[in-house]
């Protein structure tokens, strides 16, 4: 605990002088974010009008599907991450692609792992939304696609809730990342497939907790802005 | 003890192949240099057209290699040379021993490097490594606490240090992950005639340099690489009680690293041009030069052993064949 | 212009409506009367082309609304307009809400020009919504956004948002059931102002004050069917059924 407590402690003096060359850190934060944010948005033009049909049409399965998707928001991403290592290797059926150690592969697994949780959170808004709404879209003479828009609209602040659940699934995790990208930076140092939390996970198997920290601190840093603006723009909304 | 002269012959062959490799791949480096370094643009133009003579430039080397080899960061250190030599980019995977073995045999890397002989040979014996050659070594040490319970301090057996400890049941932290490291650790208790086993043995399953941490905090001895050590010493209160090999210990705790090409007759999306420059490269008198030179908190490191006028047959094949042995 | 013949309506094995018939012409207003619960809502959403009726016919300008298909079906559903008990009002501004019924109703490049419109700089609330807004008493109100609505001025816009895009038939379900006085003045003045316009409008409720204060006609419903259909002061003078005369004397309960 008192280990813990001294590192955190450094760790925000070391905040000032970080000890890596120049250029380092940038570019793990930049992979970091490029990585995150675009399989969030490929995983969002899928998941919310997955749930969307799932909140509006009955078919067989569906409780099934629903079934698939909650499991997979516990998912372990190690295990996502060796699955995803499976398919991309050379020896497997995305093998002559060549994405292993790339990032698209990376991409390809927080894609995985983030689309349960928009699924399921943007499907709870949805269901979530009055039915005397959806009543009344229908009744003032909307189709089926007016009333989908009403409901989305209606649901808007759980499915950016919903995104940002997924983003944060995605730029934490570390055991997807880890496997099929490989950690790797060239010999200048500057990040190919190193991640912010591939790092953190590489100074603490060498043993240097203080400087794990001081990245895990700008991971938080990172999370809290994108956190906030996305708040901070739906806030914006309400007056209009 | 005759020798079949298919035999012989095969081996010098194949030494000579190497060597001419190397020479080939230093004159084509020293040509590069030559129109690159004086920064006088020749008749293609600019000093990027210059590469465009080398039939590999552009492309990416994928090199596994073990988390300790990687920490060290001799890697990065050196690899800009050779990305600059061929006007290509070496990505470095650091995944450890087995996982740096498993990708190459998948087909996902093009050259490996690795400092776990037997494991070596087993790769190559399945058929899935080629034109192995030994790199360069460092070694290990048995470390402990100051205080020295098990009173190994000093011992010139390895393994019969590694028995005291078993016998006084002193803690010991294992790497327990089959890399380079737990490699020889279990090398060391097979050849100690102990089955490690009980309370007192840990095995953590995480890299050199937290088990270190982890048997600081224990005060448990542990076997490391002296370069990971070197570089933790001075946050932890461990001490070195049996010494390597560089420093006059036991030949039994030399820690050497060989580097392998992925065979293309096995995966054909292997990049064996390639593989074969950053060996022949490796290999070369600058870059072992430059391994010998790099040094963590003022100590060299590694040891350079690919360059020998005694001839090293054992470096090629898995140690003991023999063309005549029937049971290989 | 609607007429329903024969209706029974059943959600499983209990039928709530039996045998219904009814008729609604333009610029009348027509009061279902009877206990919650009896089905009134039922025959509402027939009445507004929203539900199927288990067995019976239902003409909208006299075509056979059930037999015909979908996109003609949409059509007639679109020259309805439905006021829930519950505004049901949409998380946005007031004029949005009562521009709906407009918007749906337009073709989709309009909508997406005129969305692109609205997004670069706001556009002003067209002349239907400010006069739906008119005749609810809330002239003012288009700008404001529909949470920061009091329960009556909800109604009310409810009620406007029905309006705005001028519909031949509207449906009301207990419209002010949850309003003061002042409110429920306001909506039935509205109801009036409908009719001037020619609109049919149905009105589900169980206040029969209510009932004798605007409808033309009456239909009394008491649990299997419609007992009595008439004039208002027919019905309440001198009802023909005796179920009829003890639910308007106030001693059938439920």
């Amino acid at each position: 605990m008192s280990v813990a407590l001294e590192a955190v402690g450094s760790a925000l003096v070391g905040l000032v002088e970080l000890p890596f060359r120049d250029g380092y850190v940038p570019s793990i934060v930049v992979v970091s974010l490029y990585v995150s944010l675009v399989a969030v948005s490929l995983s969002t033009l899928v998941s919310v009008p997955v749930a969307v049909t799932m909140g509006f049409l009955e078919f067989p399965g569906k409780s099934l599907v629903k079934s698939v998707i909650n499991t997979g928001m516990g998912f372990p991403s190690v295990v996502v991450g060796l699955v995803v290592l499976f398919a991309v290797s050379n020896q497997g059926p995305l093998g002559s692609f060549e994405l292993i150690f790339t990032r698209e592969a990376m991409i390809l697994s927080q894609f995985v792992l983030a689309t349960p949780p928009i699924t399921a959170i943007s499907l709870a808004a949805i269901t979530g939304v009055d039915d005397g709404v959806r009543e009344a879209a229908s009744a003032l003479g909307g189709t089926r696609i007016d009333v989908a828009l009403v409901v989305l609209k209606e649901a808007r602040y759980g499915i950016a809730t919903a995104i940002l659940a997924g983003f944060g699934r995605a730029i934490s995790e570390v055991g997807s990342v880890l496997i099929v990208g490989g950690n790797i930076t060239s010999a200048d140092g500057i990040s190919k497939t190193r991640t912010l939390t591939t790092a953190i996970q590489l100074e603490a198997r060498q043993g240097r907790y203080e400087t794990a920290m001081i990245l895990g601190a700008v991971l938080v840093v990172l999370v809290l802005t994108v956190n906030t603006i996305v708040v901070r723009l739906s806030d914006n909304g309400v007056t209009r | 003890m005759y020798r079949r002269v298919d035999g012989v012959s095969m081996s010098i062959q194949r030494r000579r192949f190497v060597a001419a490799l190397g020479a080939g791949a230093t004159v084509a480096a020293a040509g590069c240099t030559g129109d690159t370094t004086d920064g006088e643009t020749n008749e293609s133009g600019s000093n990027g057209d210059t590469t465009a003579q080398v039939g590999v430039a552009g492309e990416t080397l994928t090199l596994t290699t073990t988390t300790s080899t990687y920490d060290t960061g001799l890697l990065d250190a050196i690899h800009t040379d050779f990305e600059d030599l061929y006007g290509v980019s070496v990505d470095a995977v650091a995944q450890g021993t087995g996982a740096a073995l498993e990708s190459a045999r998948n087909g996902d890397a093009d050259v490996v490097m690795v400092h776990a002989r037997s494991l070596e040979d087993e790769f190559m014996r399945n058929g899935y490594g080629i034109n192995r050659r030994d790199l360069m070594f460092n070694d290990f040490v048995i470390v402990g606490p100051e205080g020295d319970p098990a009173g190994i301090e000093g011992a010139s057996s390895a393994t019969d240090a590694l028995t005291t400890i078993a016998d006084a049941q002193a803690p010991f932290v294992s790497r327990g992950d089959n890399s380079g490291t737990h490699t020889k650790e279990l090398v060391l208790w097979e050849e100690a005639g102990t089955q490690p086993g009980g309370d007192w043995y840990q095995e953590t399953g995480t890299g050199m340099g937290e088990a270190l941490n982890i048997a600081n905090q224990q005060g448990a001895y542990t076997l490391s690489d002296r370069g990971t050590f070197i570089s933790q010493r001075a946050e932890i209160d461990l001490t070195i009680l049996v010494q390597g090999p560089i420093e006059g210990g036991p030949e039994i705790l030399a820690n050497p690293y060989g580097v392998m090409a992925v065979n293309p007759g096995v995966h054909d999306n292997a990049n064996y041009d390639l593989a074969m420059a950053y060996i022949g490269w490796i290999t070369s008198p600058g870059a072992q030069d430059a391994i010998a030179d790099y040094q963590m908190n003022g100590e060299q490191l590694f040891f350079p052993e690919a360059i020998s006028e005694e001839p090293d047959f054992q470096q090629y094949v898995p140690e003991g064949w023999q063309s005549d042995s029937a049971s290989e | 212009m609607l007429r329903v013949t024969d209706v029974t309506h059943a959600y499983d094995a209990e039928p709530v409506l039996t045998d219904v018939s009814l008729a609604v012409d333009p610029g009348e207003v027509l009061a279902l009367i009877g206990p919650s619960g009896v089905g009134k809502t039922t025959l509402l959403r027939i009445l507004g082309l929203s539900l199927e009726p288990t067995a019976g016919t239902v003409a909208f300008d006299e075509t056979d609304v059930w037999a015909a298909d979908t996109a003609r079906r949409r059509a007639l559903r679109r020259r309805t307009g439905t006021v829930f008990q519950a505004a049901s009002l949409f998380d946005a501004s007031v004029a949005r809400n009562v521009e709906y019924g407009l918007r749906v109703r337009r073709p989709w490049r309009e909508r997406i020009r005129s969305g692109i419109r609205g997004l670069v700089g706001g556009e002003d609330a067209p002349a239907s919504v400010r006069d739906a807004l008119d005749v609810v008493g809330l002239p003012d109100a288009a700008s404001r956004s529909a949470d920061s609505l009091s329960g009556g001025e909800a109604q009310r816009v409810s009620f406007a948002r029905a309006l705005a895009y001028d519909p031949d038939l509207l449906l009301l379900d207990e419209p002010t059931s949850d309003l003061d006085p002042r409110n429920t003045a306001v909506v039935e003045d509205a109801v009036e102002r409908a009719r001037a316009r020619d609109i049919g409008v149905v009105v589900a409720t169980h206040d029969m004050n209510q009932a004798e204060r605007i409808a033309d006609r009456v239909a009394v419903l008491l649990g299997d069917g419609v007992t009595e259909v008439g004039l208002t002061e027919a019905v309440f003078d001198d009802p023909r059924d005796d179920r009829t005369r003890q639910f308007i004397a106030g001693e059938l309960v439920y």
